[in-house]
């Protein structure tokens, strides 16, 4: 390709064509929000600020990464060239994708922006430039290149989503928290994450940003849809004698989540999905797209299809061709047993004497930081990722007793933390709510809390932990005892 | 990971004389003497080496009486097994630690001084002589061995030391031993710091009584005496390296050593006998009033009971230990012994096997007596080092399977979560019981038959030909015995793993050439040599 050397050039084509257009379809977006302390529940974190750029789209929205605006207090919009301002909402927002849509308070503040249209065409080999602010309002422009088109992870990571894999140079500018995509002044992308020193971007595709938009019109948004198996790849001979596959392709079942469209449709471990739709599967599960050649078939239901589309899935059974149909379903964070986010919510808690209960979540255990995986409490990371192999009722929740405040109804108990709660006064606990239920009916004056490790079992004094409750709010300052909606 | 503390060549004649020179003043040494023994009797001149009288830089406060006459230098070669390519040797290593006499002509040193060895000799003050020696005896899970002297006059002149008791916290004691390139003996004093339980990193899996000392402790000491009033009150075996913690070093302790040293007189070392329980402190107020305890202090809840070890069918979760062989267990799990506070399960430290142990325990808030006949459970094994074995694996079409050990992990540096949750929770959750052996697809030897098998690397089986594989021995069989298909489940989502045998027979002798396998499978955790465990 010819345009290697074009990547240190700084003025590009695409970039000054840009700027010949009057008032750049950017805005400025600030944010400030606030975590929740999942070691304190009661209380938020200190406050965040995050400074970033939104890209303009028509009926007056304002397109931005989901994780800008995620726990957000208040956002603010910015024009770029004026810097008048105005408050914005959040009108949908996608965790899983990564996108999000505000709308300005005051209906005419775009008034004058040409809204970026969105192209959906690009190409490995194309070229994109990513579109920052200096801080006059004048247009950054940098040029990349498109050097792969292939599914990966999002930062929330549930499934995997077409990506755009862009060598760029980036230079650093304040609002650069989210950054537009363009290719002939047409939106084609968004920054997802870069890494400055293989100067890697990877974007969030517009087949993605236009299925968002496209759900976000209707009235209720469902989110991108999954089909609830995982896959093996079929490379291997006598993997493939075993399955009874003569045929060429197709990836085997290892596995059927209860609950999901593909148990719905009476998918079984051990099938050969070989086709979806008008699409044949190769043994490591890729089809054939028409703009990107081969890439993993999970394509087909995330950028492609809607929650309750029907989607015909082509299979072998012990050698024997047969057709499944899935109705394709979003799959909420909710319907997990340990949710895989918990975003712009309050956490769950119950405080019981000095002992604090909460839910074991994903969204937890990242409280660990960015090595939460090795760092946080192995035996929940432990549950957490093989949450639906060892619980595959799915219907509940895992309780923890996360941690013990010292006072004087846990003298001796002070040490205790990271155990997992089986039953409460006899009765078996699958939710905070059973253990909110169960801590009211005390046995003979105790509180008997059972865990599934050491120490196994630990009584309160119902009276005592009652009559203390208020002390313990006081010195802790823990504003309520439990927070169950 | 092993603790061999190599020394340099101390001049141990040199620091005998000097220290005799600089000693005459002080009181004459209470015991170990020989007759005949007198301050610069040792003078003779080792050959290629000049007398010069250099004083020893640090003479003991105490004189412990001339600890030359005891100490002893031991080099040993060991074999550390290959876990990656178990049909190998392995690697040698070679390590230089202490030891001292003791009565009976032998020689006590660290178990990890002399663990996993082929060869070894023993150096002897005023001796030119290399004499090669061998373990009688060797106790992995306290870190203590002993070695015999087959050369009949190595023992003439060498005084055997006594032992002591436990030193009295901030009591002056001496290590002696030959520290990170010192020339000649070194000797260090410190204080008693602490006493209590301590992990014995050797085995990485035992606790025992351990005695914290302030005195400097590095690699050289291992194996080598540590003194007060001229008699033995610790081994030095194990210290913190210097980024972790300063002045903060460990000595086996007398109870520990006469304990190994009782256990072997029969002429076998049958290792430390566990109750194989968990238990919790009771010190919250109303949980004791739960359980119907009086408000006296005492007593520990039992959390969990093993299986597989000798409390089961005998104590319950939920009993609280009141009273072990008579010592009132404290709720904070301690008892008084000889005068001392230490934790309770220091009782059963000093039974053996076939030892019984006797509590008061409470049940649902009746009290009775229970006895337990104690031995040692085997599934902990697992979860430390093992020493002086080949490690069992098989091989079977460039695959190597391999039961789940420490050793294993380590060889491996597997971080896989559900390797690492079989190896943690292998006991509390009693996996054991339906995998006495986790076998592992450790490791896969490419080949064209299992050119695609890579996903599986680091799984657990679980069945073959819809046979559940319990153990290794197991895994060979069905194996040896499959039919033209085999198919292998592993734990957990994935597709079975599918080998054709006839393949497999086709490719046997190839990967056996290609990666120089001699031996296709060890299912036995049989010595690896003869030599330096003659006698065990």
């Amino acid at each position: 390709m010819a345009a290697t050397g074009a990547l240190a050039k700084k003025e590009s084509t695409v970039a000054s064509a840009a700027a010949k257009q009057k008032q750049l379809a950017l805005v400025r977006v600030n944010v400030t929000g606030q975590s929740y302390d999942y070691f304190r529940p009661w209380q938020k974190k200190a406050p965040f600020s995050k400074r970033a750029l939104g890209a303009v789209l028509p009926k007056g929205r304002v397109l931005v990464t989901a994780d800008l605006v995620a726990n957000q207090n208040y956002v603010e919009l910015e024009r770029a060239e004026s810097g008048e301002k105005t408050a914005a909402n959040v009108r949908v927002i996608d965790y899983e994708a990564n996108l999000a849509l505000l709308e300005p308070t005051e209906k005419s503040f775009l008034d004058g922006i040409k809204p970026l249209e969105i192209t959906s065409d690009t190409v490995v080999g194309d070229r994109l430039a990513a579109w920052q602010l200096e801080p006059t309002g004048a247009l950054l422009a940098t040029e990349g290149l498109v050097t792969t088109v292939q599914m990966t992870p999002y930062p929330i990571d549930i499934g995997q989503f077409l990506t755009y894999r862009i060598s760029i140079p980036m230079q650093y500018r304040e609002n650069s928290y989210t950054v537009p995509l363009v290719k002939n002044n047409k939106l084609a992308g968004l920054l997802l994450r870069y890494d400055s020193r293989s100067q890697l971007l990877d974007a969030i595709p517009a087949p993605i940003i236009t299925h968002f938009l496209k759900e976000a019109d209707t009235q209720d948004y469902r989110g991108f849809p999954s089909a609830g198996f995982s896959f093996f790849p079929t490379r291997d001979p006598q993997l493939r004698d075993y399955a009874g596959e003569k045929g060429k392709g197709g990836v085997y079942v290892t596995n059927v989540e209860p609950g999901t469209p593909a148990m719905k449709a009476g998918l079984q471990v051990g099938d050969i999905v070989t086709g979806i739709g008008n699409h044949e599967l190769d043994e490591n599960g890729n089809y054939v797209d028409p703009l990107y050649g081969k890439i993993e078939f999970t394509n087909l239901l995330t950028a492609h299809a809607y929650a309750g589309d029907v989607v015909p899935l082509h299979i072998q059974r012990s050698g024997k061709p047969m057709q499944l149909n899935l109705t394709l379903e979003h799959r909420d964070a909710k319907d997990y047993v340990s949710p895989p986010y918990y975003l712009d919510q309050a956490p769950r808690y119950y405080v019981v004497g000095g002992l604090i209960f909460q839910e074991l979540s994903r969204q937890y255990l990242k409280e660990w930081g960015a090595n939460w995986q090795r760092e946080a409490p192995q035996r929940f990371v432990y549950f957490d990722h093989f949450q639906s192999e060892l619980f595959p009722e799915r219907n509940r929740r895992i309780v923890i007793l996360s941690q013990v405040l010292p006072a004087n109804n846990t003298i001796g108990y002070d040490d205790l933390a990271y155990l997992t709660v089986t039953k409460v006064n006899g009765k078996e606990v699958k939710s905070l709510d059973d253990l909110a239920e169960a801590v009211k009916h005390p046995v003979e004056g105790f509180i008997k809390i059972e865990t599934e490790e050491d120490p196994k079992q630990i009584e309160l004094d119902a009276t005592q932990v009652a009559a203390e409750a208020p002390a313990l709010q006081e010195n802790y300052g823990i504003s309520s005892l439990q927070r169950l909606q | 990971m092993k603790r061999i503390f190599v020394i340099g060549y101390a001049a141990l004649l040199l620091a005998s004389v000097a220290y005799a020179q600089e000693s005459t003043p002080a009181p004459p040494p209470v015991e170990p003497q020989v007759p005949g023994q007198q301050p610069g009797a040792s003078r003779s001149t080792p050959p290629g080496q000049a007398v010069v009288p250099v004083p020893v830089p640090i003479a003991p406060p105490k004189p412990n009486g001339p600890i030359q006459k005891s100490l002893v230098r031991i080099t040993a070669t060991a074999v550390d097994p290959d876990y990656r390519a178990p049909w190998n040797a392995g690697a040698l290593e070679r390590g230089v630690g202490a030891g001292f006499v003791i009565s009976g002509n032998r020689i006590l040193t660290n178990a990890h001084v002399v663990a996993n060895t082929r060869y070894i000799t023993v150096e002897r003050d005023g001796d030119p002589n290399k004499y090669p020696a061998k373990v009688q005896f060797i106790a992995n899970d306290c870190d203590l061995a002993l070695i015999t002297m087959p050369a009949p006059d190595f023992f003439k002149n060498m005084v055997p030391l006594k032992f002591g008791g436990i030193p009295a916290l901030e009591s002056t004691v001496s290590a002696y031993g030959y520290p990170i390139g010192g020339e000649r003996m070194s000797v260090t004093t410190g204080i008693v710091s602490r006493i209590d339980f301590q992990l014995y990193t050797h085995s990485s899996v035992d606790q025992h009584l351990a005695i914290q000392i302030s005195a400097q402790i590095n690699p050289g000491n291992s194996g080598g005496p540590v003194m007060q009033d001229a008699k033995v009150v610790g081994v030095a075996f194990q210290g913190y390296s210097g980024d972790v913690a300063q002045g903060v070093a460990y000595m086996i302790p007398t109870p520990v050593i006469n304990r190994f040293l009782k256990d072997i007189s029969n002429g076998h070392y049958d290792e430390y006998p566990d109750l194989a329980i968990t238990y919790a402190k009771l010190q919250n107020p109303a949980q004791r009033r739960f359980l119907g305890l009086q408000d006296d202090d005492r007593g520990v809840l039992v959390s969990s009971v093993i299986a597989a070890g000798p409390s089961d069918g005998i104590l319950r979760p939920g009993d609280v230990l009141l009273a072990i062989d008579g010592h009132p267990i404290a709720s904070d799990a301690n008892v008084e012994l000889d005068g001392e506070r230490a934790q309770f399960e220091e009782v059963v430290e000093r039974k053996f096997r076939g030892d019984s142990v006797k509590f008061d325990i409470l049940r649902d808030k009746q009290s009775m007596a229970v006895t337990i006949k104690l031995y040692k459970p085997w599934p902990y094994s697992l979860q430390g080092h093992s020493y002086d074995v080949r490690p069992r694996y098989v091989l079977y079409g460039g695959l190597l399977f391999q039961p789940l050990s420490l050793d294993m992990l380590e060889a491996y540096r597997l971080t896989d979560l559900r390797l690492r949750h079989f190896f943690e929770y292998f006991i509390l959750e009693q996996i054991y019981l339906q995998h006495p052996d986790v076998i592992v697809l450790s490791n896969i030897l490419p080949d064209p038959i299992n050119s695609y098998l890579a996903p599986y690397r680091g799984e657990i089986v679980d069945e073959i030909n819809g046979k559940k594989i319990r153990t290794l021995d197991e895994l060979s069989d069905a194996l040896a015995k499959a039919p033209e298909r085999i198919v292998i489940r592993m734990i957990g989502e994935g597709p079975p793993l599918v080998l054709d045998r006839d393949k497999v027979a086709a490719a046997r002798e190839r990967i056996k050439t290609r990666y120089n396998v001699l031996q296709e499978q060890n299912l036995e955790e049989k010595p690896a040599s003869g030599l330096a465990s003659a006698g065990r």
